[in-house]
């Protein structure tokens, strides 16, 4: 295929000839880019950020004893050689968890596998008590996870000895303020005095429901001799349920989940979300398409005179179709760039908005991919949408003109 | 060879259904050079005779010589090329294309056939211009510019490719007598100094009288075909 530099300079004449057609035309694209990188960024930006809510301060692979579903005895074969060990105990507890946290560390997807307790409590105040979590911890390990560094936000965030932090709906509830001491009571009914070194606040109710303290005051109160769970954090958070799938593979006598699995209905609602917003992209597609085919084919009939004189003159059938598409090509790729300057300004006019009003402050997802896509299909259809003129164009007989006048 | 078009036995019929003959055994020999009037009523058949030689439609049986070449059975793409090359065409309604000016239009041709026009070929056009005296109107657009200043811009058009032959229909059809005069004798010094030949299809008597030969088509047939000495 030979292009000709008169089909450019042709195209470009009638685009610019036809001014408030190739403006109007551009000013679509540019619209339905801009609405799309938009559209994208808003979507993206509000997953990740659903995302980083549901499990930025929450493990991302969670390793347990196998409570609910015991694993026969024997059958293991896994990486870690622990079946034999002949304690019931293994059942609820994970009693060589420093043999899965060597194991642990050694793989590199992995940030950080903290040792955990949890254990159920109550904050006795006066006549009244509080159901709470008591989760005893590891530092620096847990900090990974939870960042009590930077969620406490009264106190020190660091539990020792008798020294806890406790959430903020515990705190709200029972009145503790920092520094102030209380009875904490365990399942089985005992209890012993703690005082509050520091209170955070983790985003989410249940986090925020928590008594922290050190690991092996936790493993004493509470009466373990091991550990509850192994709380895992990946650098990929998508990549979890593939490493969670890898884990259960090497690690038969506990139970793995990932975050994935334990948060279907985030994951679902997440998806139903992309399916409706690649709807909206596709028919916002189709409109320009269909548009812009209609406005060629339009101009394709005003210059029926001048694609026969130039037909008469020696242009083919493919030049003149090129013409066409050249044109359709043109205004896909102004109104493309366009659109993703308008589509950039609307996201951060969003981001402007949302902050300075208070409201939740989503951080828009810019990304390559996110400004490309859209505008890369915009330019595409618009290429499409000139076949339609181009055939047109392309099957003018000169004659006709020529006879007519 | 002599001759610059041979048209042996050509019959054009048109429609589908209900199929009419236009042309009924044309045999016609163009000499290269010279200027050569087709006249006849209308319906005659005159502007399809002139269409076929010019490349515009095809016969339906018979063959045609351009050139020494036989261009019966070139395809489309084939038939654009040798228009470009070979062929200037002169309209009755001027077709420039009112997005280009003056002197734009009238390298078209050349831009089709080979690219963007060098500064030779863009000085050629000047001069052509300067020939027909519309040099100073090389930047304006087609409807900053009369009637026969157009037909002038199309004219130059028509010769920038040094094509062989010259094919006009009713050129001065849509112009007043004065500049329709005018512009037949800068059409028939042009042609001559650049050594082409002419055919034209007219009703002008007058036109028809200044050319080297006059052939009438009468009813799709020639009913008279005349040497003038001049």
């Amino acid at each position: 295929m030979r292009l000709n530099s008169y089909e450019f300079m042709i195209a470009r004449r009638f685009l610019v000839n036809g001014r408030s057609q190739t403006v109007l035309i551009i000013l679509g694209i540019a619209i339905g880019v801009a609405v799309q990188v938009f559209l994208i960024s808003l979507m993206d930006g509000l997953q990740r950020n659903l995302i980083q809510r549901t499990i930025g301060s929450s493990p991302h692979v969670t390793i347990a004893p196998p409570l609910s579903s015991p694993q026969p005895l024997g059958i293991g074969g896994g990486a870690i050689d622990d079946y034999q060990r002949p304690l019931k105990t293994e059942e609820s507890e994970i009693l060589s968890w420093q043999r899965y946290s060597d194991y642990l560390s050694g793989i590199e997807e992995i940030t950080v596998a903290a040792p955990m307790i949890n254990g159920n409590g109550y904050i006795e105040k006066g006549r009244s008590s509080f159901p709470v979590l008591i989760k005893g911890v590891t530092l620096p390990e847990a900090d990974v996870i939870y960042k009590f560094n930077k969620n406490t936000v009264s106190g020190d965030p660091r539990p020792g000895g008798n020294n806890v932090l406790i959430g903020r709906a515990s705190s709200d509830k029972s009145g503790l303020k920092v520094g102030d001491t209380f009875y904490l009571r365990n399942q089985t009914g005992a209890g012993d005095y703690f005082s509050i070194k520091g209170i955070f606040d983790l985003g989410s109710s249940a986090a925020n429901n928590m008594v922290v303290m050190s690991l092996d005051r936790a493993q004493n109160f509470l009466d373990i001799t091991g550990i509850s769970s192994i709380e895992i954090q990946v650098h990929d958070v998508f990549a979890a349920d593939g490493l969670a799938e890898s884990l259960r593979g090497s690690l038969s006598q506990v139970k793995v989940e990932s975050w994935q699995e334990r948060n279907q209905e985030l994951l679902s609602g997440l998806q139903a979300q992309d399916t409706s917003s690649a709807m909206i992209q596709f028919f916002v597609l189709l409109s320009i398409t269909l548009g812009i085919a209609s406005v060629l084919a339009i101009i394709a009939i005003q210059k029926s005179r001048q694609l026969g004189i130039l037909k008469a003159m020696g242009t083919n059938d493919k030049s003149a179709a090129r013409i066409f598409i050249i044109q359709g090509f043109s205004m896909g790729f102004f109104g493309a760039l366009l659109g993703i300057l308008l589509g950039l300004g609307m996201t951060s006019l969003f981001m402007f908005g949302t902050k300075s009003s208070g409201g939740p402050t989503y951080e828009l997802k810019i990304t390559l991919t996110n400004i490309l896509l859209p505008a890369v299909l915009a330019v595409l259809s618009a290429s499409v949408a000139a076949l339609v003129p181009a055939r047109r164009a392309a099957g003018l007989n000169p004659m006709e003109v020529i006879r007519n006048g | 060879m002599d001759d610059i078009i041979i048209l042996e036995k050509i019959n054009k019929f048109y429609g589908d259904e209900v199929v009419f003959q236009v042309l009924f055994d044309i045999h016609l020999y163009i000499k290269r050079g010279k200027f050569t009037t087709i006249v006849g009523p209308s319906g005659s058949g005159k502007s399809t005779l002139l269409n076929i030689i010019g490349l515009l439609e095809s016969p339906t049986s018979g063959k045609v010589f351009l050139d020494g070449q036989d261009v019966s059975s070139l395809n489309k793409d084939e038939l654009a090329a040798c228009r470009n090359e070979k062929i200037g065409f002169i309209f009755q309604f001027h077709y420039l294309l009112p997005e280009f000016t003056a002197i734009e239009n009238i390298l078209i041709p050349y831009w089709i056939g080979k690219g963007r026009p060098p500064g030779e070929i863009v000085d050629r056009a000047l001069h052509l211009m300067d020939r027909i005296g519309i040099k100073k109107f090389s930047g304006k657009y087609p409807n900053q510019l009369s009637g026969g200043q157009q037909q002038r811009v199309a004219i130059a058009r028509a010769l920038i490719n040094k094509p062989k032959i010259i094919f006009a229909d009713e050129p001065t059809g849509n112009l007043d007598s004065k500049t329709s005069n005018l512009v037949m004798e800068l059409l028939k010094e042009i042609v001559d100094e650049q050594k082409t030949s002419l055919v034209m299809v007219t009703h002008d008597p007058n036109i028809a009288a200044g050319a080297d030969r006059v052939v009438e088509i009468v009813d799709g047939r020639i009913n008279s075909d005349s040497l003038h000495s001049n």
